[in-house]
């Protein structure tokens, strides 16, 4: 039983600590797999299981199957332990290389289930399933400081479900997703001085949307428990398309010349609170999974997941101020392609109150090459990951992930913003806790 | 046997200096630096902001392109000239009103006593007949003799590079032949532009005296940039602008108001040369009654009308019809700077998320004399220059740098900086001191007659057919 005043106490808590949580890191693109520790323990191959409060972000369909009431809650650490750059000719040249700031990011998750009738049970999930932050150390001398200096995104989910047994073996969930998000970019502006006949530093850009209301999407998920050895799971969540509303500040870098900064400052609109529009088309994601019981305490599942990351054209930035309260309006292309990601996960139970897990993910960039840039730089990925779970008594589950970046190197670049050439390496650890009721 | 020593050992230090790149040898394909000598005129000799003056001279296209294939500073010699430079360089010395001064002084040559030819054979205002022709200066602020040194008693650029058995050459010549109508307002002919066939001739002999010297294995070569698309030529527009507002100024029925040009009215595809603004200045060219308006027209040698700009097109695609063509027969790398040129003008390029264009004073490719590029601008023609040669020679030699050229620390001419207020009816834009302007006619190979605003003399410059 539990006290209803106290979970939705709870539930706006967990809310409060999603909207002071910063954003994720990074992820597959800016896609955040790890909504539940005891997933991620198994890298994420969890659709064809389905067995915890944590299945209204992996398989809805494993609804269907809660038999009495359930509480999840927790985060995952996240912290990038490697986050460089090494520049390339003509720009920034060899000998340049620059480091990403060390963050750490807590995005949370919340999962309630709860049966209503036999065959009919309800849920209500928080996820935070993207998310993004890329800040360069030294803001004011970094190479690619007119590109971007930071950008963070969050992105966090409501998403109330209903599933339904339809046999004692096969079930089927379906929910609604709100999605509330906030966007944040910075950026340096650049003048050439025609004293120096060199680029000087004019500006800074900053433009943080408020968060976003009427962003709505679904997902749908099947489980079928074929038997005691074998199950399988298909999971599917929408694509979200995001208009967000901001404002954007430019205040003024004095390039040391009073002549020059007076002219910059009747072409730039410095220190007034210019509103703008921008907008992010989420991907859709579908996730297939294939569950072995080896043993009668060893499991083994593969998971195959496809992100439709083709969705993600372009960034619109559009100024909608009226003169003096603007700037010109910029697109900045990205054109994703869709990718895939490969999981392996075993769940090894050594006693009733005991589980071990260990899992495997290999995950495809969507980002092509010439779209590598300081704001977002993506690379394939390969995670290694060890979980713990206590299942009885106090209940709780623990997932650390080591993620390694394969090295990106970037030879090829769009006109619309010129050469930054280099390679990005980066490496994280994340570390998940939930704790269940 | 000590010098060799020294000699290595001051080779490894520079390599040393030289960072990363240099530690392995550069892949240059079947391309061979170990000599390279550059022939051409003022582009090639890293003439910039209407100078020959060391601080870019350092940083010409040739020598970026020796150290990024080779990994060396040493070994690619030039004329060079100390600062302020020959003569002084340009520089911004206020804004509003737009005061373009030279830096008083001039530099002294450097490099003089070198004992053989120098690497960088390039003189400014060197036509292409020069090349074959010309030995000495022909006038006091002609800079051949600083190039030349009148070596075995009076050898022009070609026969010097010859003399090197250079086993690398790069080529830019055919930009004094058209470039000398732009800046002059004046296309004629056998007098300031070459005809087509004396150009096809001229390159075709030129070319071959390279390809046939013993030691030649590579040549690259480039074409020739529409001399429209500088901003000597298209800054000023041919309306009537407030220097204050930057905006147009309109007549009575809401029209923008054309200057005044030696013919009337300025009209669709006339152009208003830089140095106009000297004029300007002094109220020709605007009409009575506007400002400080005169009524009189501006000289010839101020505008470029819009059937002098098409004859020096018709010229330029053909020069540049000939050195694709000798290219093709000849094997050699080619650099389009025409196109590059073209589309730099048309859309500006971008670095970094940094704008670069062809935009007078706030562009960051063409510097104070509206001619001739910046540093930036050089290191970028260095590198299409070094992806032609890869191109064609199936090298990997490593593109310049370009960060210094973007944020510095490399000095270009120290400015005076004043706080100039705006002038009270004078339509001034930008403003040459007529020093300036004179030096900068000068060293553009003007005609001295048009420099000094007397009548043209009879004799052409240049045999014609």
């Amino acid at each position: 039983m539990y006290r209803r005043g106290g979970l939705l106490g709870g539930a706006l808590g967990v809310v409060t600590l999603v909207t002071l949580a910063a954003a994720p890191l990074h992820a597959a693109g800016f896609s955040i797999f790890e909504q539940g520790s005891k997933a991620t323990g198994m890298a994420g191959a969890f659709t064809a299981q389905a067995d915890d409060p944590s299945l209204l972000f992996y398989n809805a369909g494993g609804l269907a199957f809660v038999e009495k009431t359930g509480v999840s809650g927790g985060f995952t650490w996240i912290h990038s332990t490697k986050a460089e750059f090494q520049g390339a000719a003509p720009f920034p040249g060899p000998s340049y290389s620059a480091k990403q700031e060390a963050l750490s990011e807590f995005p949370p998750h919340f999962y309630w289930v709860q049966p209503l009738t036999a065959n009919w049970k309800f849920g209500l999930g928080i996820e935070t399933p993207f998310g993004l932050t890329t800040s360069w150390e030294n803001p004011d001398q970094f190479a690619g400081r007119f590109l971007s200096t930071k950008a963070s995104l969050q992105a966090f989910d409501i998403n109330p479900t209903i599933g339904w047994q339809v046999t004692p073996t096969f079930g089927i969930g379906v929910g609604g997703i709100v999605r509330v998000s906030k966007v944040e970019l910075n950026r340096h502006i650049a003048a050439i001085n025609p004293f120096t006949l060199m680029a000087a530093d004019v500006g800074r850009l900053n433009l943080e949307s408020d968060y976003t209301k009427n962003s709505y999407g679904f997902n749908v998920g099947i489980l079928h428990r074929w038997n005691e050895s074998f199950s399988w799971g298909l999971s599917y969540r929408s694509k979200i398309s995001v208009d967000y509303d901001g404002s954007a500040r430019v205040t003024q870098i004095s390039s040391g010349n009073p002549v020059f900064d007076t002219i910059v400052g009747t072409q730039i609109p410095f220190g007034k609170k210019l509103p703008v529009e921008t907008a992010i088309d989420y991907p859709d994601q579908a996730s297939l999974g294939l569950a072995f019981a080896l043993t009668r305490d060893l499991l083994l599942e593969t998971d195959f997941n496809y992100t439709g990351w083709s969705s993600f054209k372009s960034v619109p930035i559009n100024f909608t101020g009226g003169p003096g309260e603007s700037l010109p309006d910029t697109s900045l292309p990205q054109d994703w392609k869709n990718s895939y990601s490969y999981r392996a996960g075993l769940r090894w139970t050594t006693s009733p109150a005991s589980q071990w897990r260990f899992g495997l993910v290999y995950d495809k960039t969507p980002q092509p090459e010439e779209g590598v840039s300081p704001l977002l730089p993506d690379a394939d990925r390969t995670g290694y990951c060890i979980g713990y779970g206590r299942t009885t008594g106090f209940k709780y589950d623990i997932g650390l992930m080591y993620l390694d970046f394969k090295k990106r190197t970037k030879n090829e670049f769009r006109a619309s913003e010129g050469p930054f050439l280099g390679a990005y390496k980066t490496q994280a650890v994340l570390l998940g806790v939930t704790l269940n009721y | 046997m000590y010098r060799s020593k020294l000699k290595a050992g001051a080779l490894a230090l520079a390599l040393l200096m030289v960072g990363g790149a240099a530690f392995a040898q550069v892949n240059t394909g079947a391309a061979n630096f170990t000599t390279y000598v550059a022939m051409g005129d003022s582009l090639t000799a890293g003439f910039s902001n209407g100078s020959i003056n060391e601080t870019f001279q350092r940083n010409s296209y040739p020598a970026l392109i020796y150290r990024q294939a080779t990994g060396k500073t040493t070994g690619f010699e030039q004329p060079l000239v100390s600062a302020p430079g020959l003569p002084g360089a340009l520089r911004l010395t206020g804004l509003f009103p737009t005061m373009i001064s030279a830096t008083p002084g001039t530099g002294q040559p450097i490099n003089l006593n070198l004992q053989r030819p120098y690497n960088n054979l390039a003189v400014p205002g060197a036509s292409l007949h020069d090349l074959l022709t010309k030995t000495h200066s022909t006038s006091p602020t002609d800079p051949t003799d600083l190039v030349l040194r009148g070596l075995g008693g009076g050898t022009t650029q070609l026969q010097q590079g010859q003399s090197l058995h250079p086993t690398f050459v790069s080529l830019w010549i055919g930009n004094n032949d058209a470039l000398a109508a732009a800046t002059s307002g004046i296309a004629v002919e056998g007098v300031t532009l070459t005809s087509a066939a004396q150009f096809d001739a001229d390159y075709r002999l030129v070319v071959n005296a390279i390809t046939t010297t013993a030691g030649v294995k590579q040549l690259v070569v480039a074409n020739i940039p529409d001399v429209t698309s500088i901003p000597f030529v298209t800054t000023i527009p041919r309306f009537l602008v407030d220097p204050r507002t930057n905006q147009l100024v309109r007549g009575p029925g809401g029209n923008p108001i054309p200057l005044i040009g030696p013919d009337g009215p300025l009209q669709a595809g006339d152009f208003v040369l830089l140095t106009a603004s000297t004029e300007l200045a002094t109220g020709r060219g605007i009409p009575l009654g506007i400002g400080n308006g005169t009524g009189q027209p501006l000289s010839n040698n101020a505008v470029l009308s819009a059937a002098e700009a098409a004859t020096i097109k018709a010229h330029v695609d053909a020069y540049n019809a000939t050195i694709r063509a000798v290219a093709n027969e000849k094997g050699a790398a080619f650099v389009d700077a025409n196109s590059v040129l073209r589309d730099l003008a048309t859309n500006g390029i971008r670095v970094g998320g940094i704008s670069y264009t062809s935009a007078f004073l706030t562009g960051g490719i063409f510097g104070y004399d509206g001619v001739h590029p910046t540093p930036f601008g050089y290191a970028y023609i260095a590198n299409l220059f070094i992806d032609a040669i890869n191109a064609t020679y199936g090298g990997d030699i490593p593109e310049v740098d370009l960060y210094p050229f973007v944020f510095g620390p490399l000095p270009s001419a120290t400015a005076a900086i004043s706080t100039g207020k705006a002038s009270s009816g004078d339509f001034t834009n930008y403003v040459f001191t007529p020093e300036a302007r004179r030096n900068l006619l000068q060293s553009l190979n003007v005609p001295k007659w048009i420099v000094d605003g007397t009548k043209p003399p009879r004799k052409p410059r240049h045999p014609r057919g």
